[in-house]
């Protein structure tokens, strides 16, 4: 892989089985079982022969309705959902923040909730300790609160938490994923100038958001999703018009088969 | 600030993502990572622990007197049923249940926190790439953690029926009790490789947790800890070599409670239960774990 290259997606597909049935239970199993009939499961195609290339300090913004893949393709790139077909290489240290709050043991504060975050994602504990603090205050929690269980802290906080952990770790490739929803206007201005500075340090941020306003601002490069196809790549401008002239018709874009 | 690349806290690494060959990722990278990573299941348990008993006044006390009451139940219980208490008001019968039963349920606190530590550790796995054989590894290190201090308990508890009973069968110290690491460590990995099946199991049937509660019990009986494994005597001892925790339970008896060393049999038996869940259980939880992120 060239040395630009932060994430390179070859031919990507991935496929997977829920079970669609209401009770997940052996019992419910059995039952069916005794029926001669198997579990109720649906095969998932969430992504469908995607290959795209991303150079480092890119900030890349996916688009697209439920269920286009959007999610799947970012768990495939943090490399929680490993490929059906295809392969994906990835150029340097990851930080994920794939849900908002995901990650947090509401009986345990927030410095113990980063600690093991930060342990499970390969660090070592004298390198999250050192942050701890930097991210209480880069979070604007009121005093003391980083020490208290996170099940008392208000949705605001639990938020900022989250999108602090995920940037104060110096990833070298941020995957967020309608992460910007948390905080105040205030707090949105710091993010935004906090990804600039990443952004800056060639470091390379990959966006999932349905604020199509964000892309716009953020990005200097966007695609569209749908239903596990890659629709359009480009300038955001020009995918944030094609997306949202979807939404109001619900038409492809012509080119749409081509692609 | 420093560019990435000149940052060598935070060097670029290069990651492949590939499909998995025959459902299993490649296993030597798997377990490395398993290994570095050990420092997340041993604060994981530490916080886990710290998070349940918060709130409780006896804290980990509990720990203690919880096996401790139980045994003291199934004494009664056994001596009742038995008409009588024997020699020495039954002092061999309950130090074999106390240790039988301790040993137990370490075992058994392997396998039912173990079994809920993936559908319980949800939130970060569906945030995070790791190991996820890390979150029933920690379920095994509380368990260890929580059997510990129940030796010195039956230590005090025989230390004092010693004193009122000399004559007891029930060994002082013994060269013997230098088997009893490598009981344990049979004992925490075979019940660590059992977590990784139940673990598992629990993701697609979430009510295999409960019915671990029945399975558990009817283990217990099964198993030589209310009775002595001289009870069973031609093919029954089969019943020994058949249960995961037969061997093992079979060996504590003779080391703890005749202070001799463990059959050969006995030894094998352990270790082959050990390897074999560790193998088992192992390849069933790697081979799933794909689905974990998707099926939570």
């Amino acid at each position: 892989m060239p040395d630009n290259l932060a994430i390179r997606i070859e031919d990507l597909s991935i496929k997977y089985k829920i079970n669609v049935d209401t009770k997940r239970t052996l019992k419910n199993a059995l039952m069916r079982a005794s029926k001669g009939e198997l579990v109720r499961t649906r095969t998932v195609e969430a992504i469908k022969h995607l290959t795209m290339d991303l150079p480092h300090g890119s900030v890349l913004g996916i688009v697209g309705a439920n269920g286009a893949g959007k999610s799947t393709l970012m768990r495939s790139i943090a490399g929680i959902l490993p490929p059906t077909e295809g392969r994906i290489t990835v150029n340097g240290k990851i930080s994920t923040l794939l849900a908002l709050g995901v990650g947090f043991n509401p009986a345990l504060s927030g410095r113990d909730n980063i600690i093991l975050g930060g342990l499970a994602s390969g660090m070592n504990r004298a390198e999250i300790e050192s942050k701890t603090d930097e991210i209480a205050q880069f979070a604007d929690l009121p005093d003391g609160f980083i020490d208290m269980p996170v099940r008392t802290y208000s949705s605001g906080m639990y938020g900022r938490v989250a999108f602090s952990v995920a940037v104060s770790m110096k990833p070298d490739i941020l995957l967020l994923d309608e992460a910007l929803s948390a905080g105040d206007a205030s707090f949105k201005e710091k993010s935004f100038n906090k990804m600039r500075e990443l952004c800056a340090e060639a470091r390379t941020i990959v966006i999932v958001s349905h604020a199509l306003a964000t892309i716009n601002d953020l990005c200097d490069r966007a695609i569209w999703m749908n239903k596990g196809s890659l629709v359009q790549d480009g300038k955001p401008a020009a995918v944030v018009e094609e997306y949202l002239k979807f939404l109001k018709v619900g038409t492809l874009p012509s080119n749409y088969e081509d692609m | 600030m420093s560019n990435a690349s000149a940052n060598p806290e935070f060097s670029p690494h290069l990651q492949v993502f590939e499909p998995h060959k025959a459902s299993l990722p490649p296993l030597i990278p798997y377990i490395k990572e398993f290994w570095n990573r050990r420092a997340f299941a041993i604060e994981l348990s530490r916080f886990a622990d710290k998070a349940e008993y918060l709130d409780s006044k006896l804290g980990k006390v509990w720990l203690v007197i919880n096996p401790l009451f139980l045994a003291v139940i199934y004494f009664l219980l056994v001596t009742v049923i038995r008409g009588g208490a024997g020699s020495n008001l039954g002092l061999t019968t309950l130090a074999h249940i106390l240790i039988g039963l301790f040993t137990f349920s370490f075992a058994q606190s392997c396998i039912s926190a173990g079994a809920t530590s993936i559908t319980a550790g949800g939130r970060l796995i569906l945030n995070q790439a790791f190991p996820r054989a890390l979150l029933p590894f920690s379920s095994t290190i509380s368990a260890f953690y929580q059997f510990l201090p129940t030796l010195p308990v039956y230590i005090v508890v025989v230390a004092i029926g010693k004193w009122i009973f000399p004559e007891t069968q029930v060994p002082g110290l013994t060269w013997n009790y230098l088997w009893i690491p490598l009981i344990i460590i049979c004992v925490g990995v075979t019940g660590f490789g059992l977590s990784l099946i139940f673990a598992t199991l629990n993701v697609y049937f979430r009510d295999t947790n409960k019915l671990l509660g029945y399975f558990m019990r009817i283990w217990l009986y099964a198993s030589p800890v209310l009775w002595l494994p001289d009870m069973l005597h031609g093919w029954h001892r089969v019943i020994l070599f058949i249960n995961p925790l037969g061997p093992v339970l079979s060996s504590t008896s003779n080391v703890w409670i005749k202070g001799i060393s463990p059959t050969p049999g006995e030894l094998i038996g352990s270790i082959a239960w050990a390897l074999g869940s560790i193998l088992v259980g192992g390849y069933f939880f790697i081979s799933r774990e794909r689905d974990f992120a998707v099926r939570i």
